[in-house]
Protein backbone atom coordinates (compact mmCIF):
# COMPACT_ATOMS: atom_id res chain seq x y z
CA UNK A 1 0.00 0.00 0.00
CA UNK A 2 1.06 3.54 -0.64
CA UNK A 3 0.44 5.44 2.57
CA UNK A 4 -0.23 9.06 3.37
CA UNK A 5 2.64 9.12 5.88
CA UNK A 6 5.16 8.41 3.12
CA UNK A 7 3.33 10.32 0.42
CA UNK A 8 5.76 13.22 0.08
CA UNK A 9 8.55 10.78 -0.75
CA UNK A 10 6.33 9.10 -3.35
CA UNK A 11 5.26 12.49 -4.71
CA UNK A 12 8.86 13.55 -5.34
CA UNK A 13 9.65 10.18 -6.92
CA UNK A 14 6.57 10.47 -9.13
CA UNK A 15 7.60 13.93 -10.36
CA UNK A 16 10.90 12.55 -11.63
CA UNK A 17 9.20 9.46 -13.09
CA UNK A 18 6.83 11.69 -15.05
CA UNK A 19 9.62 14.01 -16.16
CA UNK A 20 11.55 10.99 -17.39
CA UNK A 21 8.62 9.31 -19.14
CA UNK A 22 6.52 12.28 -20.27
CA UNK A 23 8.80 15.30 -20.12
CA UNK A 24 8.43 18.55 -18.18
CA UNK A 25 5.24 19.29 -20.13
CA UNK A 26 3.68 16.03 -18.95
CA UNK A 27 4.65 16.82 -15.37
CA UNK A 28 3.02 20.26 -15.58
CA UNK A 29 -0.11 18.64 -16.97
CA UNK A 30 -0.07 16.30 -13.96
CA UNK A 31 0.07 19.21 -11.52
CA UNK A 32 -2.78 21.05 -13.23
CA UNK A 33 -5.10 18.24 -14.33
CA UNK A 34 -4.50 15.71 -11.57
CA UNK A 35 -3.49 17.64 -8.48
CA UNK A 36 -5.21 20.98 -9.04
CA UNK A 37 -8.44 19.76 -10.65
CA UNK A 38 -8.92 16.38 -8.94
CA UNK A 39 -6.87 15.85 -5.78
CA UNK A 40 -7.35 19.38 -4.48
CA UNK A 41 -11.07 19.54 -5.16
CA UNK A 42 -11.59 20.53 -1.53
CA UNK A 43 -9.34 23.57 -2.02
CA UNK A 44 -11.22 24.57 -5.19
CA UNK A 45 -14.57 24.26 -3.45
CA UNK A 46 -13.43 26.64 -0.73
CA UNK A 47 -11.37 29.15 -2.70
CA UNK A 48 -13.21 29.62 -6.00
CA UNK A 49 -16.59 30.59 -4.54
CA UNK A 50 -15.33 32.21 -1.33
CA UNK A 51 -12.09 34.00 -2.24
CA UNK A 52 -10.07 35.18 0.75
CA UNK A 53 -12.47 33.52 3.22
CA UNK A 54 -11.91 30.21 1.47
CA UNK A 55 -8.14 30.68 1.46
CA UNK A 56 -8.15 31.34 5.19
CA UNK A 57 -10.18 28.22 5.80
CA UNK A 58 -8.21 26.00 3.42
CA UNK A 59 -4.70 26.99 4.39
CA UNK A 60 -5.56 27.25 8.06
CA UNK A 61 -6.71 23.62 8.01
CA UNK A 62 -4.13 22.16 5.66
CA UNK A 63 -0.99 23.79 6.94
CA UNK A 64 -1.98 23.15 10.54
CA UNK A 65 -2.60 19.48 9.70
CA UNK A 66 0.78 19.22 8.04
CA UNK A 67 2.30 20.93 11.10
CA UNK A 68 3.73 23.61 8.89
CA UNK A 69 5.80 26.46 10.19
CA UNK A 70 4.04 29.45 8.72
CA UNK A 71 2.20 32.66 9.39
CA UNK A 72 -0.61 34.26 7.42
CA UNK A 73 -2.08 37.72 7.24
CA UNK A 74 -5.14 39.06 5.49
CA UNK A 75 -5.88 42.60 4.37
CA UNK A 76 -8.79 43.90 2.26
CA UNK A 77 -6.62 43.44 -0.87
CA UNK A 78 -4.35 40.50 -0.13
CA UNK A 79 -3.92 37.15 1.55
CA UNK A 80 -0.31 36.48 2.45
CA UNK A 81 1.51 33.38 3.72
CA UNK A 82 5.08 33.35 5.00
CA UNK A 83 6.42 29.82 5.24
CA UNK A 84 9.57 29.43 7.26
CA UNK A 85 9.67 25.64 7.67
CA UNK A 86 7.97 23.84 4.81
CA UNK A 87 7.11 20.39 6.21
CA UNK A 88 7.04 18.80 2.81
CA UNK A 89 10.48 19.84 1.63
CA UNK A 90 11.76 19.39 5.18
CA UNK A 91 10.77 15.72 5.06
CA UNK A 92 12.61 15.25 1.78
CA UNK A 93 15.72 16.88 3.19
CA UNK A 94 15.51 14.74 6.33
CA UNK A 95 15.51 11.66 4.08
CA UNK A 96 18.22 13.05 1.82
CA UNK A 97 15.85 12.64 -1.12
CA UNK A 98 15.64 14.89 -4.18
CA UNK A 99 14.59 12.83 -7.16
CA UNK A 100 13.06 15.75 -9.07
CA UNK A 101 15.32 18.76 -9.52
CA UNK A 102 12.79 21.39 -8.39
CA UNK A 103 10.30 20.00 -5.90
CA UNK A 104 9.08 23.48 -4.88
CA UNK A 105 7.72 24.07 -8.38
CA UNK A 106 4.71 21.83 -7.78
CA UNK A 107 3.00 24.31 -5.46
CA UNK A 108 2.69 26.93 -8.19
CA UNK A 109 1.81 24.07 -10.54
CA UNK A 110 -1.45 23.35 -8.74
CA UNK A 111 -2.22 26.52 -6.78
CA UNK A 112 -1.95 29.02 -9.65
CA UNK A 113 -4.71 27.34 -11.72
CA UNK A 114 -7.06 27.44 -8.72
CA UNK A 115 -6.32 31.12 -8.10
CA UNK A 116 -6.71 31.94 -11.80
CA UNK A 117 -10.20 30.41 -11.84
CA UNK A 118 -11.04 32.25 -8.61
CA UNK A 119 -10.02 35.62 -10.10
CA UNK A 120 -6.71 36.10 -8.32
CA UNK A 121 -3.04 36.33 -9.20
CA UNK A 122 -0.14 35.59 -6.91
CA UNK A 123 3.20 37.16 -6.15
CA UNK A 124 5.45 34.37 -4.95
CA UNK A 125 9.04 33.48 -4.17
CA UNK A 126 10.60 30.29 -2.85
CA UNK A 127 14.21 29.71 -1.91
CA UNK A 128 14.43 25.90 -2.32
CA UNK A 129 15.34 25.69 1.36
CA UNK A 130 11.96 25.27 3.07
CA UNK A 131 11.07 28.95 2.88
CA UNK A 132 8.62 30.81 0.65
CA UNK A 133 6.03 33.54 0.61
CA UNK A 134 2.75 34.01 -1.22
CA UNK A 135 0.82 37.22 -1.73
CA UNK A 136 -2.52 36.56 -3.37
CA UNK A 137 -4.25 39.61 -4.82
CA UNK A 138 -7.25 40.28 -7.08
CA UNK A 139 -6.46 39.75 -10.77
CA UNK A 140 -8.64 42.68 -11.81
CA UNK A 141 -6.55 45.32 -10.02
CA UNK A 142 -3.45 43.66 -8.56
CA UNK A 143 -1.33 45.77 -6.24
CA UNK A 144 2.42 45.22 -6.65
CA UNK A 145 4.27 42.89 -4.28
CA UNK A 146 4.62 44.43 -0.84
CA UNK A 147 7.96 45.66 0.41
CA UNK A 148 9.60 43.29 2.92
CA UNK A 149 7.76 43.69 6.21
CA UNK A 150 5.04 45.76 4.60
CA UNK A 151 2.21 43.27 5.15
CA UNK A 152 3.57 40.63 7.49
CA UNK A 153 5.78 42.81 9.68
CA UNK A 154 8.54 40.91 11.43
CA UNK A 155 7.05 37.60 10.22
CA UNK A 156 7.94 38.43 6.61
CA UNK A 157 10.24 35.60 5.54
CA UNK A 158 12.24 38.01 3.38
CA UNK A 159 13.55 39.52 6.62
CA UNK A 160 14.75 36.13 7.84
CA UNK A 161 18.54 35.83 7.97
CA UNK A 162 18.40 32.51 6.11
CA UNK A 163 16.14 33.71 3.29
CA UNK A 164 18.94 34.67 0.93
CA UNK A 165 20.90 31.47 1.51
CA UNK A 166 18.77 29.58 -0.99
CA UNK A 167 18.29 29.97 -4.76
CA UNK A 168 15.24 32.19 -5.15
CA UNK A 169 12.64 31.70 -7.88
CA UNK A 170 10.20 34.57 -8.34
CA UNK A 171 6.71 35.12 -9.78
CA UNK A 172 4.94 38.49 -10.04
CA UNK A 173 1.21 38.44 -10.76
CA UNK A 174 1.50 34.70 -11.50
CA UNK A 175 4.21 35.23 -14.13
CA UNK A 176 7.64 33.76 -13.66
CA UNK A 177 10.33 36.44 -13.62
CA UNK B 1 0.17 12.11 12.23
CA UNK B 2 0.30 12.37 8.50
CA UNK B 3 -2.21 14.36 6.52
CA UNK B 4 -4.85 11.87 5.33
CA UNK B 5 -5.88 14.23 2.54
CA UNK B 6 -2.82 12.90 0.74
CA UNK B 7 -5.01 9.89 -0.05
CA UNK B 8 -6.87 12.25 -2.40
CA UNK B 9 -3.64 12.81 -4.32
CA UNK B 10 -2.82 9.11 -4.47
CA UNK B 11 -6.29 8.29 -5.84
CA UNK B 12 -6.11 11.20 -8.32
CA UNK B 13 -2.64 10.18 -9.48
CA UNK B 14 -3.82 6.66 -10.31
CA UNK B 15 -6.87 8.02 -12.16
CA UNK B 16 -4.80 10.52 -14.17
CA UNK B 17 -2.22 7.87 -15.04
CA UNK B 18 -4.96 5.48 -16.18
CA UNK B 19 -6.58 8.13 -18.39
CA UNK B 20 -3.28 9.27 -19.86
CA UNK B 21 -1.28 6.04 -20.10
CA UNK B 22 -3.85 3.24 -19.98
CA UNK B 23 -3.88 0.20 -17.68
CA UNK B 24 -0.46 -0.93 -18.87
CA UNK B 25 1.06 2.46 -18.15
CA UNK B 26 -0.50 2.62 -14.70
CA UNK B 27 0.77 -0.86 -13.82
CA UNK B 28 4.24 -0.01 -15.07
CA UNK B 29 4.21 3.09 -12.83
CA UNK B 30 3.36 0.91 -9.82
CA UNK B 31 6.02 -1.64 -10.73
CA UNK B 32 8.68 1.01 -11.27
CA UNK B 33 7.77 2.62 -7.95
CA UNK B 34 8.08 -0.73 -6.19
CA UNK B 35 11.41 -1.56 -7.81
CA UNK B 36 13.06 1.83 -7.54
CA UNK B 37 11.67 3.80 -4.60
CA UNK B 38 11.42 0.76 -2.36
CA UNK B 39 14.79 -0.71 -3.34
CA UNK B 40 16.21 -0.21 0.20
CA UNK B 41 13.25 -2.17 1.60
CA UNK B 42 13.96 -5.00 -0.85
CA UNK B 43 17.51 -5.15 0.49
CA UNK B 44 16.16 -5.39 4.06
CA UNK B 45 13.83 -8.19 3.00
CA UNK B 46 16.66 -10.11 1.35
CA UNK B 47 18.40 -10.12 4.72
CA UNK B 48 15.45 -10.39 7.08
CA UNK B 49 12.80 -12.28 5.11
CA UNK B 50 9.23 -12.46 6.33
CA UNK B 51 9.99 -11.22 9.89
CA UNK B 52 11.47 -8.05 8.38
CA UNK B 53 8.36 -7.65 6.24
CA UNK B 54 6.16 -8.05 9.32
CA UNK B 55 8.15 -5.32 11.07
CA UNK B 56 7.79 -3.09 8.04
CA UNK B 57 4.01 -3.44 7.86
CA UNK B 58 3.67 -2.93 11.63
CA UNK B 59 5.51 0.37 11.44
CA UNK B 60 3.78 1.34 8.21
CA UNK B 61 0.20 0.90 9.40
CA UNK B 62 0.94 2.50 12.75
CA UNK B 63 1.44 5.75 10.82
CA UNK B 64 -1.71 5.49 8.71
CA UNK B 65 -4.69 7.20 10.38
CA UNK B 66 -7.72 4.97 10.83
CA UNK B 67 -6.00 1.75 9.79
CA UNK B 68 -7.03 -1.51 11.46
CA UNK B 69 -4.88 -4.49 10.52
CA UNK B 70 -3.62 -7.73 11.97
CA UNK B 71 -0.48 -9.69 11.13
CA UNK B 72 0.14 -13.43 11.51
CA UNK B 73 3.60 -14.77 10.86
CA UNK B 74 4.21 -18.46 10.28
CA UNK B 75 7.36 -20.13 8.99
CA UNK B 76 6.34 -20.05 5.34
CA UNK B 77 3.89 -17.17 5.19
CA UNK B 78 2.98 -13.78 6.55
CA UNK B 79 -0.70 -12.93 6.47
CA UNK B 80 -1.69 -9.27 6.61
CA UNK B 81 -5.41 -8.84 7.17
CA UNK B 82 -6.62 -5.33 6.50
CA UNK B 83 -9.82 -4.90 8.49
CA UNK B 84 -10.10 -1.21 7.69
CA UNK B 85 -8.14 0.24 4.80
CA UNK B 86 -7.32 3.81 5.84
CA UNK B 87 -7.26 5.09 2.28
CA UNK B 88 -10.62 3.66 1.22
CA UNK B 89 -12.15 4.80 4.51
CA UNK B 90 -10.93 8.37 4.06
CA UNK B 91 -11.89 8.60 0.39
CA UNK B 92 -15.39 7.32 1.15
CA UNK B 93 -15.80 9.62 4.15
CA UNK B 94 -15.11 12.60 1.89
CA UNK B 95 -17.28 11.44 -0.99
CA UNK B 96 -14.38 10.98 -3.38
CA UNK B 97 -14.86 8.76 -6.42
CA UNK B 98 -12.44 5.88 -5.93
CA UNK B 99 -10.71 5.07 -9.20
CA UNK B 100 -11.61 1.55 -10.40
CA UNK B 101 -8.15 -0.03 -10.15
CA UNK B 102 -7.21 1.58 -6.81
CA UNK B 103 -6.79 -1.66 -4.87
CA UNK B 104 -4.58 -3.21 -7.55
CA UNK B 105 -1.70 -0.99 -6.52
CA UNK B 106 -1.13 -3.05 -3.38
CA UNK B 107 -0.48 -6.16 -5.46
CA UNK B 108 1.81 -4.50 -7.99
CA UNK B 109 3.83 -2.27 -5.68
CA UNK B 110 4.31 -5.02 -3.09
CA UNK B 111 5.21 -7.61 -5.72
CA UNK B 112 7.80 -5.28 -7.20
CA UNK B 113 9.63 -4.86 -3.90
CA UNK B 114 9.02 -8.37 -2.54
CA UNK B 115 9.70 -10.67 -5.48
CA UNK B 116 13.39 -9.72 -5.88
CA UNK B 117 13.74 -10.75 -2.21
CA UNK B 118 12.18 -14.13 -2.87
CA UNK B 119 8.79 -13.29 -1.37
CA UNK B 120 5.58 -13.97 -3.26
CA UNK B 121 2.48 -11.76 -2.93
CA UNK B 122 -1.20 -12.62 -3.21
CA UNK B 123 -4.00 -10.18 -2.40
CA UNK B 124 -7.63 -11.23 -1.97
CA UNK B 125 -10.55 -8.87 -1.52
CA UNK B 126 -10.34 -5.11 -1.64
CA UNK B 127 -12.48 -1.97 -1.47
CA UNK B 128 -11.92 -1.49 2.24
CA UNK B 129 -10.93 -4.92 3.55
CA UNK B 130 -8.51 -7.46 2.16
CA UNK B 131 -6.17 -10.33 2.97
CA UNK B 132 -2.60 -10.13 1.77
CA UNK B 133 -0.49 -13.29 1.87
CA UNK B 134 3.27 -13.09 1.56
CA UNK B 135 5.05 -16.41 0.99
CA UNK B 136 8.64 -17.50 0.95
CA UNK B 137 9.80 -18.67 -2.45
CA UNK B 138 12.70 -18.56 -4.85
CA UNK B 139 14.39 -15.27 -5.58
CA UNK B 140 13.68 -14.07 -9.09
Amino acid sequence: MIGCAEFILIYDWTFEYLRRTQGEEGLRAYWEECISQDSQLHARELIIPNGFDGMEEYWGHTLAEEEAGYTSVRTPDAFRIDMYACPSQGLLKAHGQANYHDYCEHCMGWIEPVLREAGFVVHHEHNHDCKCWWEIVPAASPPPPSEPGGLAGADDIRLNAEWQTGRIDCWVASRRQ
Amino acid sequence: MAAPDFYFAINATFRWMLERCGEGGLREYWRALGRQHYAPLTERLKEGGLPALRDYWESFYAEEPGAKVSLELAEEALVLTVHTCPAIKHLRAHGREIMPLYCEHCTHVSAAFCEPAGIGVKVEGGRGTCRQVFTRGDRS
